[in-house]
């Protein structure tokens, strides 16, 4: 080792390795671990990264395939372009198989139930991580006929995934758009649904917040594509609200 | 308005969505990024991703994904990776518009910040989970606050003039880690110095350089 090795660090010098990226093994944990629980710590980064930022405008642009971006579509849930999704509506053939849609719903839920209790236990560490938040389910239904629709909200992921378990007539002039319909009352728009039985969204963090226990999630029928003011305007024909599961 | 198609994810059937996005010309790329321009255009897509816009980040990702993806491919050394990392940038895009402050960045400047985060994350979780495993996995694998950047840097000129005041050494090293993603024990290989020797290198630049930038 160098004697230059003891150069005394500054503070705030961990910061500008951790922007700068250079940080390995056991001072990247320690980076790491600043940066979950020392507030002035992220700031110093944030301000480091802003620093450093106009390095990157050197980096030779290159346009992405296209795969990159159906990929990313499929992990939010969706399609950007409502008038896709009508589109396609009208050329894939109807997925009908009502025992398809039975075993995609018990898949779904033996996800859960299998998969939660088994998430590995905390490792003996010194930070604390915030539990993981249960999931919620809402059983969604129209009054005396039973339920429709099942919500599953994973609030770690962001993932709200929807299985259709009940009549749900559905065709090429109407979406149905799904709601959150948290304390104020007032609904928010999650997107609209598509013919499948089994949909999954991956929501905002803005959005996402709004579901919480005892929110109402609701089903609209609207115009293709979603309601054009952003609010409600057909009637509701499933609703429920978020509970634990 | 928002829309969301769905995937059968249990009968494995997936839809052929939209593939109107990534197809541009170099040509459009250069008018996007030229100067100042579409820089408040951006920000106004971000508030509008923010609250849910699926049309509004499908024009984001038309109009910022050939930088982005530029950096992945920079940091990483496969095109599938660069790829992968793209993916799990927008999505964090995504969840995180909200975060976004236009008092505080830019939009390219926070979008490209995310992309090398993340592209960072990828290749250290690599070297963590190479070194030893069980003390890999007591690391939580990314950068919580991958998404915030501050203090904005749109002058790149005034970057470049404080970088080009630090001695060659000091400032090859630091572009290095920056854009190739070298950490201190990779650069110390390659430059056949001492671990310490490399480290001090680079704090004594990056202080230097914290000082011309504040000046």
């Amino acid at each position: 080792m160098s004697e230059e090795t003891d150069i005394p660090e500054e503070p705030g010098g961990l910061a500008s390795e951790y922007a700068l990226g250079v940080l390995g093994g056991d001072e990247l944990r320690r980076a790491r671990e600043l940066e979950r629980t020392d507030s002035a710590f992220r700031h110093e980064v944030a301000r480091w990264r802003g620093r450093l930022a106009p390095m990157l405008d050197e980096v030779d642009a290159a346009d992405p395939p296209p795969s990159a971006w159906n990929a990313i579509e499929r992990r939010l849930g969706g399609a950007a372009d409502g008038g896709n999704v009508v589109e396609l509506r009208r050329r894939v053939t109807r997925w009908q198989g009502i025992s398809a849609a039975v075993s995609a719903l018990a898949a779904c839920l033996a996800i859960f139930i299998v998969v939660r209790p088994l998430a590995p236990s905390p490792a003996p560490v010194a930070v604390e991580r915030p539990a993981p938040a249960p999931p919620l389910l809402a059983m969604l239904g129209d009054e005396g006929k039973g339920t429709k629709v099942v919500a599953s909200w994973d609030p770690d992921a962001q993932r709200l995934v929807l299985a259709v378990t009940g009549d749900m007539p559905s065709d090429s002039r109407h979406s149905h758009e799904l709601w959150v319909i948290p304390a104020d009352g007032k609904p928010r728009s999650l997107g609209t649904m598509g013919d499948s039985k089994m949909t999954h969204m991956q929501l905002a963090d803005a959005i996402a917040q709004l579901l919480q226990q005892g929110a109402t999630i609701a089903i609209s029928v609207e115009p293709p594509g979603g309601s054009p003011t952003g609010a409600p305007t057909g009637p509701v024909v499933a609703a429920g609200a978020l509970t634990k599961a | 308005m928002t829309s969301v198609a769905c995937h059968l994810s249990s009968a494995g059937i997936l839809f052929p969505l939209s593939g109107r996005a990534g197809m541009k010309s170099s040509m459009d790329r250069r008018a996007e990024f030229d100067a100042s321009s579409g820089g408040s255009e951006l920000a106004a897509l971000l508030e509008a991703v923010a609250r849910g816009d699926r049309g509004a980040f499908s024009d984001l990702y038309r109009r910022t994904s050939a930088k982005l993806y530029g950096i992945c491919l920079r940091l990483l050394p496969s095109e599938a990776e660069a790829q992968e990392v793209l993916q799990e940038a927008y999505v964090l895009v995504w969840r995180k518009a909200d975060r976004f402050d236009a008092g505080k960045a830019s939009a390219i400047t926070w979008l490209a910040t995310i992309a090398r985060n993340k592209a960072i994350d990828r290749l250290r979780r690599r070297t963590l989970s190479g070194e030893r495993l069980e003390a890999a996995a007591d690391v939580e694998d990314e950068s919580p606050s991958a998404f915030e950047v501050l203090g904005d840097s749109e002058d790149s000129a005034r970057l470049g003039h404080c970088l080009e005041a630090l001695d060659e050494r000091a400032r090859a090293m630091i572009r290095s880690a920056f854009l190739d993603g070298a950490t201190y024990s990779e650069l110390a290989t390659r430059e056949n110095v001492p671990l310490g020797t490399m480290k001090s290198w680079i704090r004594r630049g990056l202080q230097r350089l914290r000082e011309c930038l504040e000046r």
